[in-house]
Formats: C-alpha cells, sequence, structure tokens
C-alpha cells in the first residue's frame, strides 16, 4: 500500500468513527485533535512524494482526492473536538418552546397529552427535525430523546376549586408539570425535588419525587404498592413552614395538606440529549472523496513510474 | 494547473470551510423572552371549555382579529385591566373578539369573577395551563393578538391600558 493511504484512511476512519460512536471525551482531548492534524500532515507530505513518481494524471488525481477527502474529514473533526460544546441535556416542560441557542433554534416540546408527539428542532431556513429515540443528525450536533420522570401536579382548595399552579423560578411560569432537576437529601436519600407556587392560597409547595421503596420506607399508610409517589410540603408565601402541612400523594391519589388538595401524577417525559459531532455533509463529502480516491489508486495497480533520465555519454 | 481551475478550487474550498465551521458559530436571532417574541407564529389552536361547559377554540374566529387574555381572579393586574378590555370589545363588535383565558382554575370560580365584573365576552377555562406554556407566558396578564389569518401579530407581557389595546388592534382591523 502506498504510504499516504495508512494515515489518510485512518484520520477518515477517525473522524467517521466520532459520527457513528458520538459523545466520547476523547474527541475533545487536545491529543485526539493534533493526532488527526498529524495523520493528515504525514499523509500530504508522503502523498507529495508519491506525486513526483507518478505520470498518468488519473493516478494523480486519485491520490489528490484521497489526501483532500482525508483534510476535510478531519477539518471536520478538529472543528468538533475544539469548538463543539460538551454533551448537554435539554430539559423541557410540555409545550414549552425553549430556545437552544447552541442548536441554531428552538425546540418545541409536544404537550404531554398528545400520544406519540415528539420534540422537535426548528431552526430558520430548515425542516423541523423531530427528536425520538434513535439519533438524529443535526448539522453539528446528533440529537436523541432520553425519557426522563416529571410530575403534574393538580391544586385544589378545600371546596374543591381548582387552583393555578406557577412556577416563578422554573422554566415554564405557568406550568403545573414539575420538571424535577434539583436534588434534596432527606433521611440519608438523595431526591428529585421542585417547587411551585399556588398564588390564590398563597402558598409555596415543595415536592419530592420517591419511587415505590422510597414512599413505603417514609410512610407504609399512605403508599402504594409499585407505585411512585410525591412528597408535598406546604410553606406560606413567605417560606414559613405550616401546621399539618406535609402530605404523600401516592400513584396520583389526592393528598390534604394546609388547607390544599394537592394531586402529583407522576409521568415519563422527554428531555433530547445533545452531543457535539463533526458536521455531516462535510464528513460525507470528505469520505467520499477518499474513498472515491482509493479507488482509482488501486486501480492503477502499479504506478507507471517515469522513465530514468538518459545516462550521459 | 490553469487560473480557472484554482479558482475553483478556492471557491470550493471556502464552501467547504464554511459547512464545517458555520454550526458551530451559528446562533438564533435574538427574539424576546415571552408573548413578545411570539409575533409571526401560528396561534395554536385546540379546543377548551368556555365557563358555562360549552366548547371552544380558536378556529371559531378565523377572519376575526382576536384579543386573547390570559388572567386568573387571584390576579390584580387580571382584575383593573378587564373593564378596558369590555371597552374594546364593544368598540369593534363587527370586527374584533377579546376572549379571556383563564389559566388554571375552575369554571364556577372564573364565571363567578366575570359576572362580578360585568364581562360580556367569552371567557374560556384552560384548567391544564396550555396557552400559558404555549406562549411563554412570563406572568399574568399576558394578552396575544392574533390577526384575521390566525397569525400572532403582538404579546404582550403585563396589563395594558385601554389606549395601548387600541393602538394594537387599530392597524389590524382596518386591514383585511
Amino acid at each position: 500500500m502506498n504510504a499516504f493511504l495508512a494515515p489518510a484512511l485512518v484520520a477518515v476512519s477517525m473522524v467517521v468513527s466520532q459520527l457513528i460512536l458520538p459523545g466520547k471525551a476523547e474527541y475533545h482531548a487536545g491529543w485526539y485533535n493534533v493526532l488527526l492534524v498529524a495523520l493528515v500532515a504525514v499523509a500530504a507530505i508522503a502523498a507529495r512524494r508519491y506525486f513526483a513518481a507518478l505520470q498518468t494524471s488519473r493516478a494523480r488525481l486519485a491520490a489528490w482526492a484521497v489526501v483532500a477527502g482525508a483534510v476535510i474529514c478531519a477539518a471536520a473533526g478538529v472543528a468538533s473536538g475544539l469548538f463543539g460544546a460538551d454533551t448537554r441535556t435539554y430539559v423541557g416542560a410540555p409545550g414549552q418552546r425553549m430556545r437552544a441557542d447552541d442548536l441554531g433554534g428552538s425546540l418545541v416540546f409536544p404537550f404531554a397529552e398528545d400520544a406519540g408527539a415528539e420534540v422537535a428542532l426548528e431552526r430558520p431556513l430548515h425542516r423541523p427535525i423531530a427528536i425520538g429515540g434513535n439519533a438524529r443528525n443535526a448539522g453539528s450536533f446528533i440529537l436523541r430523546a432520553r425519557p426522563r420522570e416529571i410530575v403534574f401536579v393538580e391544586a385544589r382548595d378545600a371546596r374543591g376549586n381548582r387552583l393555578t399552579i406557577t412556577q416563578p423560578t422554573g422554566a415554564v411560569f405557568l406550568s403545573p408539570a414539575l420538571l424535577m432537576q434539583q436534588r434534596q437529601t432527606i433521611a440519608g436519600m438523595d431526591l428529585p425535588f421542585d417547587s411551585f407556587a399556588v398564588p390564590a392560597a398563597r402558598r409555596i409547595v415543595k415536592a419530592v419525587l420517591l419511587d415505590p421503596q422510597q414512599a413505603a420506607m417514609l410512610s407504609q399508610a399512605a403508599a402504594l404498592p409499585g407505585k411512585a409517589a410525591v412528597l408535598f410540603a406546604v410553606d406560606d408565601e413567605n417560606d414559613r413552614p405550616l401546621p399539618h402541612a406535609i402530605a404523600l400523594s401516592a400513584g396520583g391519589r389526592p393528598a390534604a395538606a394546609a388547607g390544599l388538595i394537592l394531586q402529583g401524577t407522576v409521568a415519563t417525559y422527554p428531555a433530547v440529549e445533545a452531543v457535539s459531532s463533526p458536521a455531516l455533509v462535510a464528513v460525507a463529502a470528505g469520505t467520499l472523496l477518499a474513498l472515491a480516491g482509493l479507488a482509482g489508486t488501486l486501480a492503477a495497480r502499479r504506478p507507471t513510474l517515469r522513465p530514468p533520465p538518459p545516462e550521459r555519454s | 494547473m490553469n487560473r480557472s481551475l484554482v479558482w475553483l478550487v478556492g471557491v470550493l474550498a471556502l464552501a467547504g470551510a464554511v459547512a464545517i465551521f458555520e454550526p458551530f458559530f451559528a446562533s438564533n436571532s435574538r427574539a424576546p423572552a415571552g408573548p413578545e417574541g411570539l409575533p409571526g407564529q401560528a396561534a395554536p389552536v385546540f379546543e377548551l371549555r368556555d365557563d358555562r361547559g360549552a366548547p371552544a377554540s380558536l378556529a371559531a374566529y378565523r377572519g376575526r382579529v382576536v384579543v386573547m387574555n390570559l388572567w386568573a381572579s387571584w390576579c390584580p393586574p387580571c382584575r383593573a385591566e378587564m373593564p378596558d378590555l369590555q371597552r374594546l370589545a364593544d368598540r369593534y363588535p363587527s370586527a374584533l373578539t377579546v376572549v379571556g383565558v383563564n389559566e388554571g382554575e375552575s369554571a364556577a370560580r372564573a364565571a363567578a369573577f366575570a359576572a362580578a365584573l360585568g364581562i360580556r365576552f367569552p371567557v374560556w377555562i384552560d384548567s391544564a395551563q396550555r396557552y400559558g406554556r404555549l406562549y411563554g407566558a412570563l406572568g399574568l396578564p399576558s394578552t396575544v393578538i392574533v390577526n384575521r389569518q390566525g397569525v400572532v401579530a403582538r404579546g404582550f407581557d403585563g396589563a395594558l391600558t385601554f389606549d395601548q389595546m387600541q393602538a394594537a388592534v387599530a392597524p389590524l382591523v382596518r386591514s383585511r
């Protein structure tokens, strides 16, 4: 095999692997990107020597194509490695349109009631991309939906009138969906935690998500076997604790606390994981160019060497 | 290598560089947050119930200008704004509809509130607070004005005066 082919093809393979196995920390490491550049540099230098020995323009073009393809792929790989953001998870509330500047657009989270609906990435001058469980390429990112647990809450007064839920510190102000992104330690357990306000009752409510075993540990009486539960703690509007203000809502059953009837229903809802990757178009173009060049180089099985210069008599 | 080939290679290299690096520096236009960033978007249409339990939807008002006001009975600025909204509805009865969308409360509570203030425009009950989420409301009240084609023309966070309401709807009411 010609000396320039191996480093060029290794460089292309490394970048293609960034698309196939995205999200590895190595891709952002200095040594990885230096290695990519070094491989391409070695390929270019070796190819230059090889060109001098070639006579046909077709063989030269094929060799150039291999090196050019490797350069394009390596540039895409290094750009992703050096400029690409770290892996990031976008957690949105049902119905929320979240601006995602890193992705060059907005993520539109569907209502939980819309069965089968997927999160969509909307970008100017692009078709919307539906993001499901399978990886989707979006330019310089690979996106996939990751299910996580959220809690839908309902609050009523003692007469059963439904009350508005607000989240002054949440991602969406008027939302009954708690995203449970914070953590709190209770009885030695590290648990998902969130809070909301019930302005009509001048109450602030803290909510902690418990799995069935944790719920049973905290309250055998209120827990339901096999059902996740939500522990509510109600404070006044100045965050001061109130009497009889802690209740457990298991399996979506209502629970009374500090004059409110609270109901927490645990549901699975998608978040979007965005992994930086080399630009798909560039990698595809570079790989095709390199493969075409490889085919051309192999077709010219034995390179035609220039005849030696005539000996001086 | 002849001149034209050099140009071709240069242009291709430039295009390649743009393709490779552009995504890392691409950024969405800085639209304002909340309802003020909505203009130009199609107003979402889905069915709700009004305060009497009848089905209600924006689709029924296509061809009219719609002023959607998101409110709740516990919100003092919402209460203050209601008479001006009724005045606006009375001012343009043939071209404009004001809809009060109650966010998260019971129909009985919303109906009692509307009756106490003498509100005659339609009151819808958005118990799941869907419009609040879709319109990215930053607080209550929030007002969204939808043109005759069903597209959001203006979005406002906070209470409006009658003059502000009129200035926002007048060009839409005049246009066909």
